[in-house]
């Protein structure tokens, strides 16, 4: 369910706004539907790791990988694949912390909720 | 004991409370972490640090360089509606990506070349403008404010408002340079974060709205590029360490070998104005403390024309090659212009509106660089240290102060302040701290009078030769042109050829500017304008061509004074040797022409070199580089050894011979011109110039010779290994097309082609022909060209460096100079219709 909230969303919302809208979504979704801190790790860092990997692929591939090729050689890297690599892994990555972020978020605001009503 | 009295627990619910409490701020504390983190996380990989790009800014794929990647399947069919056209325009993209534009009126038409330019080229159009406009630091931060300072202390901005003014004041060029800007503008408003170039993603800013100004200041950076070179503060060095006598002998002001570009014994049918005298003495020089420039012979071109008479069709063939530093995106963007009244294709400067060199129905022209002296440095004399008054013919005159601020990104804006005298500004009172390349030759405490600070409308040279039909509206076109100047070539379909040294040029005494002059008075002042109709010119000469190289505009029988030194004669020469020898040409043989790689410069020299070597003395790596010179053809083809030797071993000569003298510590000097050394060994072998002064031994010209030959194959050998394949001409040129940011793995590799400095494919390491245009005239013309990229400036499309190959080989593709949209005769791939909104 995260996963899938976190893929739609990032990807209708991207469209219109700068990539940085991805924190927020992972962020926000894992703070109210997150249920274990590992689903709000790992659902939102696989949802940007496909998304942004299928994004890139759909756009490099009809572009028989000419420009990524490029922008390797500008990195320093021997093959293509290494920016759609760094691209998802770092794109996954920030979404994960971000999801986790919002769990622990909650939890922390929930606890004192709940404190306070003891 | 009392304390045990204590009610139970009092204790742990002060602590439970407390833990509480502790917990609830732990909560808040780590609720605060939680989001402190994504937000770091953003700023981190969304900001540029240095250097260092915004990493997921520039990577994200629905808004980084993953949208930059074009399909290489172009779409057939596109429509868009704007704003800015009177009626609807349609706009055909043949197979390299060349737009062909047809519009009902002036205004669309122009206005679709802003915008298709744009399309292509964004980055490129805005990056040069700020770099002319002395803005780059407010893209790049602090490093580059020196730069910045120095386009702004030699007046860019100063001279392009200037020459805005001159465009705005004609109704058709304003016309003209309003449609363009509308239509880039017009493309900048359309664009989205995800769709803006990939050098904005890379080095974090954004495209900013075109401006007239802008078309203005691309204009003087050519005029910067092709006409600010200056060498009176080296003459002058050396005029004062050698004194009158040595400096005429050593720098005469007419090459021992020319072959002009009027030629020679072309009477001129005018009435000359009285040339000015000069006056009595040079004022006294201070000059500074800068490294030598050892300057290089200077950026070049070729043009030529034949007519009917020696052409298999009977009409003219006209053929330009214009030599500038090769850039990814190209320096040119090819394009044809349709609109009543105008059919012309050829290659726009993008930035500028109509097209630069071309052909139409009827005519076809193109330029080369003159060379002409349009650029002096005045010795100002300041009444005091605030350089609020100046000494000019036995009075203070004021000086004007101009604020130039410069916006530093991420730093504190910069406020320069450059004083001007009547003469121009004085662009250094002391040399700067971090000096850059450009400002080497200028001389401190000088003001500089530049032809690029006056008012101009070179615009409507090209709107009239777009349009022109014959002789007569070549000749008016020229009529208002000021600068940078150019032998603009010309051939029409009436079977007329002919060339003009064409620019606006000061009326000067003989040498007036060879040396820094004196601002004290008004007798060093320009003093006035030779009369255009006057200009150096040429209509169908006897020998049946026109031509030019960059050499001396004319023979000595010119009245005026153009300049003392030009581009050496070596490859007009070699043009019109071949075109002489010329009948019956082709497209064809004027295409293998332009890719010429045979070089005056060792048929001149190199017997007489060769002549001095002892062989006993060589080691067996000398010996053979001495065989394979024997035998050099004299061409700079790729895999010639002998050139990559030859090309060394004449380097390490000339320096052998002038930099005892003429290193110039603390004041900069320019070595003796290639043509005057030539003369010296071919004619002078025993002159004193060929002993080392800072030896005891007397070396003679044979010594040098053998040392520097010795001294060629040892740095080949150092750098490539045992002679051979690695040495090879086109492996030591190393010529490549980097990008424009010389970013790694955006340009070419290494081209492995023919041709060398100095030869008619004037080639060397980032700097060649920029374009190639053949254009065979007639009923109906035939155009051929190619340059070193491609169309697109965008690095993620296949357009990008598609005709590089071509380029490379030295062939041409053929141009279609369509009659209309649904023209079959170009190879259509696409169809954009622009109506209006």
């Amino acid at each position: 369910m995260v996963f899938l909230v976190i893929l739609i969303a990032s990807f209708l919302l991207q469209l219109v706004l700068p990539w940085w809208i991805i924190v927020m979504i992972s962020f926000a979704t894992c703070g109210l539907i997150g249920k274990t801190g590992k689903v709000a790790l790992w659902h939102p860092f696989l949802a940007i790791l496909v998304l942004w990997t299928a994004m890139a692929l759909y756009k490099t591939l009809p572009n028989h990988n000419l420009l990524v090729t490029r922008v390797a050689q500008l990195f320093g890297l021997q093959a293509w694949w290494w920016i759609l690599v760094l691209s998802s892994l770092v794109g996954g990555f920030t979404a994960g912390l971000s999801g986790f972020c919002g769990y622990h978020f909650r939890k922390a605001v929930l606890a004192n909720q709940s404190n306070t009503k003891l | 004991m009392f304390y045990l009295k204590l009610p139970y627990g009092t204790t742990s619910i002060v602590s439970i409370e407390n833990s509480e409490f502790k917990t609830h701020m732990r909560n808040k504390l780590k609720a605060l972490i939680c989001v402190i983190i994504p937000v770091l996380l953003v700023f981190a990989l969304n900001t540029k640090f240095g250097n260092l790009l915004p990493l997921l800014k520039f990577l994200n794929p629905f808004t980084g360089f993953w949208q930059n990647a074009e399909r290489l399947q172009t779409k057939k069919n596109n429509s868009l509606a704007l704003k800015g056209t009177n009626e609807a325009v349609d706009i055909v993209y043949d197979d390299r990506l060349i737009p062909h534009i047809f519009a009902k009126n002036d205004h669309d038409v122009y206005f679709a070349q802003g915008y298709v330019t744009a399309m292509n080229r964004l980055f490129q159009m805005d990056f040069q403008t700020r770099y002319a406009a002395g803005r780059i630091s407010e893209v790049v931060g602090n490093k580059a404010i020196e730069l910045d300072k120095y386009q702004r202390r030699i007046g860019m901005v100063y001279g392009a408002e200037n020459s805005l003014r001159g465009m705005m004041a004609d109704p058709k060029s304003r016309a003209m340079i309003n449609a363009y800007t509308d239509g880039i503008n017009a493309y900048i408003h359309s664009l989205s974060a995800a769709q803006i170039p990939l050098e904005y993603k890379l080095l974090d800013f954004k495209p900013e709205d075109w401006t007239p100004l802008k078309c203005a200041l691309l204009l003087k950076q050519m005029s910067a590029t092709l006409a600010m070179g200056s060498t009176e503060f080296y003459m002058t060095n050396i005029i004062k360490k050698f004194g009158p006598e040595v400096t005429a002998d050593l720098f005469p002001d007419y090459p021992y070998r020319e072959d002009p570009i009027i030629p020679a014994g072309t009477s001129w049918n005018f009435k000359p104005l009285p040339v000015p005298s000069p006056p009595a003495s040079s004022p006294e020089i201070k000059t500074g403390k800068v490294r030598t420039n050892i300057l290089e012979d200077g950026i070049g071109s070729n043009n030529w024309a034949l007519s009917g008479t020696k052409t298999a069709s009977g009409y003219p063939i006209l053929a330009n090659d214009p030599h500038l530093n090769l850039t990814l995106p190209s320096v040119w963007y090819q394009i044809q212009l349709n609109a009543p009244g105008l059919n012309a294709y050829g290659v726009s400067l993008p930035g500028a509106p109509g097209i630069v060199i071309g052909f139409n129905d009827r005519t076809a022209w193109g330029v080369t660089n003159v060379d002409a002296d349009i650029l002096d440095y005045y010795q100002i004399k300041f009444k005091d240290s605030s350089h609020q008054q100046y000494w000019y013919d036995s009075q203070w005159k004021n000086t004007s102060k101009r604020l130039e601020v410069i916006r530093v990104r991420g730093g504190k804006n910069e406020t320069d302040t450059v004083v001007y005298t009547h003469h121009g500004p004085v662009v250094y009172f002391h040399k700067p701290a971090k000096p850059v390349r450009l400002s080497d030759n200028v001389p401190v405490g000088t003001a500089l009078r530049w032809i690029a600070h006056d008012e101009s409308n070179e615009l409507m040279t090209f709107y009239y030769l777009n349009r022109g039909k014959n002789y007569t509206d070549y000749r008016k076109a020229l009529t208002y042109y000021t600068a940078p100047a150019q032998n603009f070539i010309f051939a029409s379909a009436d079977n007329d050829i002919a060339i003009t040294a064409n620019g606006k040029f000061p009326l000067k005494y003989k040498d007036q500017g060879k040396f820094i002059l004196d601002g004290t008075s008004s007798r060093d002042d320009w003093q006035g304008w030779i009369p255009a109709a006057q200009n150096p010119t040429v209509k169908n000469p006897p020998r049946n061509f026109v031509s030019s190289a960059n050499q001396s505009s004319t023979d000595q029988s010119y009245p005026y004074y153009i300049n003392w030194q030009f581009g050496s004669y070596e490859r007009g020469k070699r043009i019109n040797d071949r075109l002489t020898a010329m009948n019956k040409a082709t497209a064809d043989s004027i295409t293998v022409m332009q890719t010429d790689s045979y070089s005056i410069f060792a048929q001149d020299i190199l017997p007489a070199l060769l002549s001095r070597v002892s062989p006993g003395k060589l080691n067996a790596t000398q010996k053979e580089a001495f065989d394979i010179l024997g035998k050099w053809n004299r061409s700079y083809t790729a895999r010639a050894v002998g050139a990559s030797v030859f090309e060394l071993w004449t380097k390490r000569l000339f320096f052998d011979i002038w930099d005892d003298e003429f290193a110039g510590k603390g004041a900069p000097m320019q070595y003796p011109s290639r043509d005057r050394t030539v003369e010296l060994i071919l004619k002078d072998p025993g002159s004193k110039w060929f002993d080392n002064v800072s030896t005891p031994a007397k070396e003679t010209l044979d010594d040098l010779v053998n040392e520097s030959l010795k001294y060629a194959c040892d740095s080949l050998e150092r750098k490539f290994g045992p002679i051979g394949k690695p040495w090879e001409w086109a492996n030591l040129r190393q010529t490549h097309v980097p990008h424009l940011l010389n970013l790694q793995g955006f340009g070419s590799g290494t081209l492995m082609t023919n041709g060398g400095k100095g030869t008619i494919n004037a080639l060397s390491g980032a700097n060649g022909p920029s374009w190639r245009m053949v254009v065979e005239l007639g009923k109906r013309p035939k155009g051929h060209g190619v340059f070193p990229g491609g169309q697109s400036g965008n690095p993620g499309s296949p357009f990008y460096d598609d005709m590089i190959s071509t380029w490379a080989s030295g062939k041409l593709y053929d141009l279609y100079l369509m009659s209309s949209a649904a023209d079959t005769s170009g190879k259509i791939i696409s169809h954009l219709t622009i109506s209006k909104k």
